[in-house]
């Protein structure tokens, strides 16, 4: 194979045939928890019933939404009622979470197709729930509080933030399918018996046709890297000192979290995710706002931005650990290993596109804001 | 090693799949719903009266940069413009209320007739829902719900529905989603990706029927 004639238009083919495999197993996976009850109950019952897990969850988190507005009343002539307001807002934040949302889908599905640590699933977590939490705060504070706008007016500027999310989310999927396409047609040729020279070239090929996503595979790829010979060769094209170092590094050291590259490299998740509010917040605090409650409203919008970071983390960090006992159960690093390993990532990535788009174009109905 | 190439896989498409299964919808605005089939004097269905009564938070949500004379008390006059809002969004929803006579779908006109109430801190949206044409079918369905279940419809404990001037042969039947006898195997037939997961609320249908032999 020359890497001129066959390169480009075989990393499109296999792109596009990768995808549709990735769309018919994720479709057919979905069918088969969807045949059942979400959760994998028994299919068609003696009573078939909203039960099992989502209906406890659905019930739950009902029971304390509702309780959330006779709480902030009672606050109002008693104070003490305002750490009953809190702990609400707390199990509403985590059963809320637990329940519906694509963040933690999307979060999720982010951290597997990066290699990312658990510790920093953690991090993602908290600081896509921190914004949400921070935009919410911010809209009624404006709209309502500032503005007096009225409830169509604030939930117009709901939606219209709720669909630059979704784009975001689709953009955001995008690049990862991208950069994780050519990782994974990468590993895909690496299972050809190519000469070293040729293979050579191609990468050095690869590298320059997509310099700008590249930055970001370097970083990404730069735990692996030292295991896979391949890869290692690949990434070290234009990797950064600063790659050299976490390629090395095992534990997460805080700088990994914190230290420059490493909030940016999740920002657009956090970005994507944590930018739309969640309507359930907004309600909240315009409900504190009328009682002359507000800052209870945005205590109660904190916390349950907590409740709601834990439970993303937790599926965050099963995410991770799954993909982790994939790697040791494929192999690890060697050919076919690497190989199922960025099938993988790839697939994941496919999946925060579809999530993008399918929220942005309404199949997910289901979260939709309502605007009366 | 084929074969632990397919564990991996299914390892993880497996949890990924549970975190994109439960992203379904849950309730932000609660209705207290009561409604009434209205008849004309032939016997003929004419159309669908509701009263809904949306819970206490959403109620002050909607509330909310409204200007009135007397501060917390709302006048109908001074309501109308949401009113009008509220209608007019509705209609995106198909007012929440799916009506079959005899097998077949059939559609409402635009709403008469509205107005909101303010009472005891919740607003009640009043409206009527007239048919496009009045009609007798044999068997009538008219369900209320929203199929993204972004809001819980719930009818009222005490006279839920009511039919107004109905023919005396005609018998009703109020089925609530709770009760067992909704269709929540409907949740079965969805295909999440493929659109359909839009009718995840048909689990939580309330279901009038009425037949009229």
């Amino acid at each position: 194979m020359t890497p001129k004639s066959g390169s480009s238009p075989a990393r499109g083919l296999a792109l596009c045939v990768a995808a549709a495999a990735a769309i018919v197993m994720l479709d057919g996976v979905m069918h088969v928890l969807m045949a059942q009850s979400p959760f994998g109950g028994p299919p068609g019952g003696a009573e078939p019933q909203i039960g099992g897990i989502v209906g406890w969850l659905l019930a739950k988190q009902s029971e304390f939404y509702r309780e959330m507005s006779s709480t902030i009343r009672a606050a109002k002539s008693d104070g003490s009622a305002v750490w009953t307001l809190l702990a609400i807002s707390f199990a509403y934040g985590i059963f809320h979470a637990a329940g519906p949302g694509h963040g933690k889908a999307v979060i999720s599905s982010y951290l597997v197709a990066n290699q990312e640590t658990a510790r920093r699933g953690i991090a993602l977590s908290f600081a896509s729930a921190l914004m949400q939490s921070l935009v919410a705060v911010a809209i009624v504070a404006i709209c309502a509080w500032l503005l007096n706008a009225t409830a169509a007016t604030m939930c117009g500027a709901e939606k219209k933030i709720e669909i630059v999310s979704y784009a975001l989310i689709a953009a955001f999927g995008a690049r990862l399918v991208w950069i994780k396409g050519g990782g994974f047609i990468r590993a895909l040729q690496a299972q050809q018996p190519v000469p070293a020279m040729a293979l050579a070239v191609h990468h050095d090929h690869a590298g320059h046709g997509h310099d700008h996503p590249h930055h970001d595979h370097s970083h990404v790829h730069a735990n692996v890297a030292h295991h896979d010979l391949e890869h290692h060769h690949d990434d070290h094209d234009h990797g950064h000192v600063h790659d050299e170092h976490c390629g090395h590094s095992h534990g997460p050291d805080p700088s990994e979290l914190a230290g420059p590259g490493g909030w940016r490299r999740g920002f657009g998740a956090i970005f994507a995710v944590g930018i739309r509010p969640c309507s359930g917040a907004i309600l909240v605090l315009v409900f504190a706002l009328a009682q002359g409650l507000f800052w209870a409203g945005i205590a109660a919008t904190f916390v349950m931005g907590l409740g709601t970071a834990i439970t993303v983390a937790a599926i965050a960090v099963i995410a991770v650990s799954a993909k982790d006992l994939a790697r040791r159960l494929s192999g690890g690093t060697e050919g076919g290993g690497a190989l199922v390993m960025r099938g993988l990532e790839f697939g994941a990535a496919g999946l925060v596109l579809l999530f993008g788009v399918g929220l942005l174009f309404g199949y997910l109905a289901a979260e939709r804001v309502t605007c009366l | 090693m084929a074969m632990r190439w397919w564990l991996g896989l299914l390892l993880l498409t497996g949890v990924l799949a549970l975190a994109a299964g439960a992203a379904q919808a849950h309730p932000h605005v609660w209705i207290t719903a009561k409604s009434e089939l209205i008849y004309a004097p032939d016997g003929s269905l004419t159309g669908v009266r509701h009263a809904w009564t949306f819970d206490d938070m959403f109620s002050t949500y909607a509330l909310q940069g409204i200007e009135t004379k007397t501060k917390g008390a709302y006048s109908r006059e001074e309501l109308a413009p949401l009113a009008q809002t509220n209608v007019e969004s509705l209609k995106e929803f198909g007012f929440f209320t799916f009506a079959r006579a005899d097998g077949k779908k059939e559609k409402f006109q635009e709403p008469v007739d509205y107005f909101l109430e303010y009472k005891d801190a919740a607003l009640t949206l009043h409206f009527i829902l007239p048919l496009k044409t009045p009609m007798k079918p044999k068997e009538l369905a008219v369900e209320v719900f929203d199929p993204a279940f972004f809001i819980d419809f719930k009818f009222a404990d005490k006279d839920p529905v009511k039919l107004v001037a109905a023919p005396a042969t005609c018998q009703m039947k109020f089925q609530r989603p709770n009760d067992g006898t909704a269709n929540a195997q409907k949740l079965g037939e969805q295909n999440f990706l493929g659109g359909d997961n839009s009718n995840y609320g048909a689990m939580f249908a309330n279901k009038i029927t009425v037949e009229c032999p």
